[in-house]
């Protein structure tokens, strides 16, 4: 196949790609002004709402995607980060007595990363299997931490009352502007890691997936440089924690719990591993599951059971995966 | 360039290596013979970091890196071609050749793939004979390619001194000669330490043979020193010829 693409002249340049770059803005600018556009046929902002969860639950996903898909890292306990995101956000807010964005945002960010830098320097050192206990047992602790610690997180009743942020006199109060604060979140997130896939960095970490031995053997501190991915996907998810936080003006210790890092998981294999749409492919298939349908039908958790089981057994490289295939088979 | 003295490993009861001692100058070609199981792979493991001796001490460029982790020593200018194949096989040739010249620009860089760097890769692809074959998945090259490749990764980190892990095992006459060719134009001053089963390879390449037998040191001298050795020929170069 790569000979055939080899022999094809290089159509490089700017040229055939621009109508695609033209398009991907068009397509983000519509995503952004959602709320705006869809005023008239979608007063109820129920739409706005789930589209704003999805958008949350794929920066959660996407930042999971950096290791399980890139560094070859599967994580059972990322919902750790998420949840240190969202309580220190609304606990920053609280404590300090402020809505100001540039406070809460970077203290739920700053405190996921620490934490993913604390379990990090422990579940590096392990791989496969192992890694994936160890991040599951971390992740217990931290979920047991939230429930018991009442006098910080508020314990088994949740953190309620979490004030949605203002930046500059620009309030996000309102769905609407959450929504565009949300979905620009996203789309930095989304653009933070399509150019790290594309810099020495993520060929590095692509290397350690594929043989750490042999990039040991040529100079590479690969325990370092899986740190620096676990601290890097542990900050992303730390932020999409605090918009959580904002987002439900909750943050409950399931926040942190094994059933968000499994949703997270989940939604990584159904869209794919190792693609930047894929996680959030699998994001909407998901929440549209757990959400939408289940207003339609009983039972749509066991559809999402069904459908993940699918996806194991048929499809492993996820929606986007089966998509590409299907695609250059079309092309032949 | 390196100095190992007294260096000791067992794997539970069994003794890999027994007390082994030797000394390679810079620029010498040193190979490292003997039968299967004389611990000739558990000295490239431990000379490259992979493995903790259990006794001795092991100097590169007269610093004890004893117990040194492989990235450190690979830092430090050591390379090795590995007898199984070792690459990043959904990567393309020219891209496991990049990380290896790449590796002392450090990992953290997040800006785009340098343009120079492709260019400086498929030099060393040309000189390894594989011209050509940059674009190509490494998983898509043939066994011989993929051990030509293997040295373009070794070499492309720029080493002082290079271990090759039996460089012509599962080639073809034709194959063997023409990566037996390319290790002997290597530059002078380029360490080398090399394990190798086929002698003709070992005889053409070597300054000096070190013979294992059993994790001892049984012969250490010139080629000529080593062909009339009574007890290397009892216990391997006897059979091996026969062979």
């Amino acid at each position: 196949m790569s000979r055939i693409a080899g022999l094809r002249p290089r159509v490089g340049g700017l040229r055939p790609r621009a109508p695609g770059f033209v398009a991907l803005g068009l397509g983000a600018l519509a995503l952004v002004t959602f709320p705006y556009w869809s005023r008239d046929w979608e007063s109820s902002r129920y739409a706005t709402t789930v589209l704003r969860d999805i958008l949350v639950f794929a920066i959660l996903a996407l930042s999971l995607d950096l290791l399980m898909g890139y560094v070859g890292l599967p994580s059972l306990g990322h919902a750790a980060f998420f949840g240190a995101g969202a309580y220190a956000a609304a606990i920053a807010s609280q404590r300090l007595e402020t809505e100001a964005l540039f406070v809460t945002l970077p203290a739920g960010v700053l405190v996921a990363t620490l934490l993913a830098l604390g379990i990090g320097l422990f579940a590096v050192r392990a791989s496969g299997i192992f890694f994936l206990m160890l991040t599951l047992a971390f992740a217990q602790m931290v979920f047991s931490f939230a429930f018991q610690a009442t006098d910080i997180t508020g314990g088994s009743n949740g953190f309620a009352g979490v004030r949605r942020p203002e930046l500059f006199g620009i309030s996000f109060s309102a769905a609407e502007e959450l929504y565009v604060l949300v979905a620009v979140s996203f789309l930095a997130t989304a653009f933070v890691l399509w150019r790290i896939t594309r810099s020495p960095y993520g060929r590095t970490l692509v290397a350690i997936r594929e043989n750490e031995r042999r990039m040991r053997a040529l100079g590479y501190d690969t325990r370092a440089i899986k740190l620096s991915a676990f601290a890097l996907a542990g900050a992303l998810a730390g932020l999409a924690g605090a918009l959580s936080a904002y987002s439900l003006r909750f943050v409950s210790a399931n926040d942190a719990g094994i059933g968000t890092s499994i949703t997270a998981f989940v939604m990584v294999l159904i869209g794919g591993a190792g693609t930047l749409a894929g996680p959030a492919v699998g994001a909407a298939v998901v929440i549209l599951i757990e959400r939408v349908l289940n207003s339609y039908i009983p039972f749509s958790q066991t559809v999402l059971g069904v459908v993940f089981v699918v996806f194991v057994l048929a499809a492993r490289q996820g929606v986007v995966g089966a998509a590409r295939t299907a695609w250059a088979r079309a092309r032949g | 360039m390196i100095d190992v003295r007294d260096l000791h490993r067992s794997f539970g009861g069994v003794t890999a290596l027994d007390g082994v001692t030797l000394a390679v100058a810079e620029g010498e070609r040193r190979a490292i013979i003997g039968p299967n199981g004389a611990g000739k792979t558990t000295l490239f493991n431990i000379l490259t970091g992979e493995l903790a001796p259990t006794g001795g001490t092991v100097r590169l460029a007269g610093e004890d890196v004893t117990g040194r982790r492989t990235f450190e020593l690979a830092r430090r200018g050591l390379a090795r071609m590995y007898q199984r194949n070792e690459l990043f096989d959904p990567l393309t040739a020219r891209e496991n050749v990049a990380l290896a010249l790449t590796a002392k620009a450090g990992p953290y860089r997040f800006g785009g793939i340098p343009a120079d760097e492709a260019r400086a890769a498929d030099e060393l692809l040309e000189r390894v004979g594989l011209a050509g074959a940059g674009a190509t998945p490494a998983r898509a090259l043939s066994h011989g390619q993929r051990r030509q490749l293997e040295l373009a990764v070794a070499l492309a980190t720029a080493p002082r001194v290079l271990l090759l892990d039996e460089p012509t095992a599962g080639m073809s006459p034709a194959e063997t000669a023409r990566i037996a060719e390319l290790i002997a134009s290597l530059a002078r001053s380029l360490t080398l330490l090399v394990v190798e089963h086929d002698m003709d390879v070992v005889f053409r390449l070597a300054d000096r043979i070190t013979v294992l037998h059993e994790g001892k040191v049984i012969a250490d001298g010139t080629p000529a020193q080593v062909r009339g050795d009574t007890l290397v020929n009892e216990v391997y170069l006897g059979k091996v010829i026969a062979e």
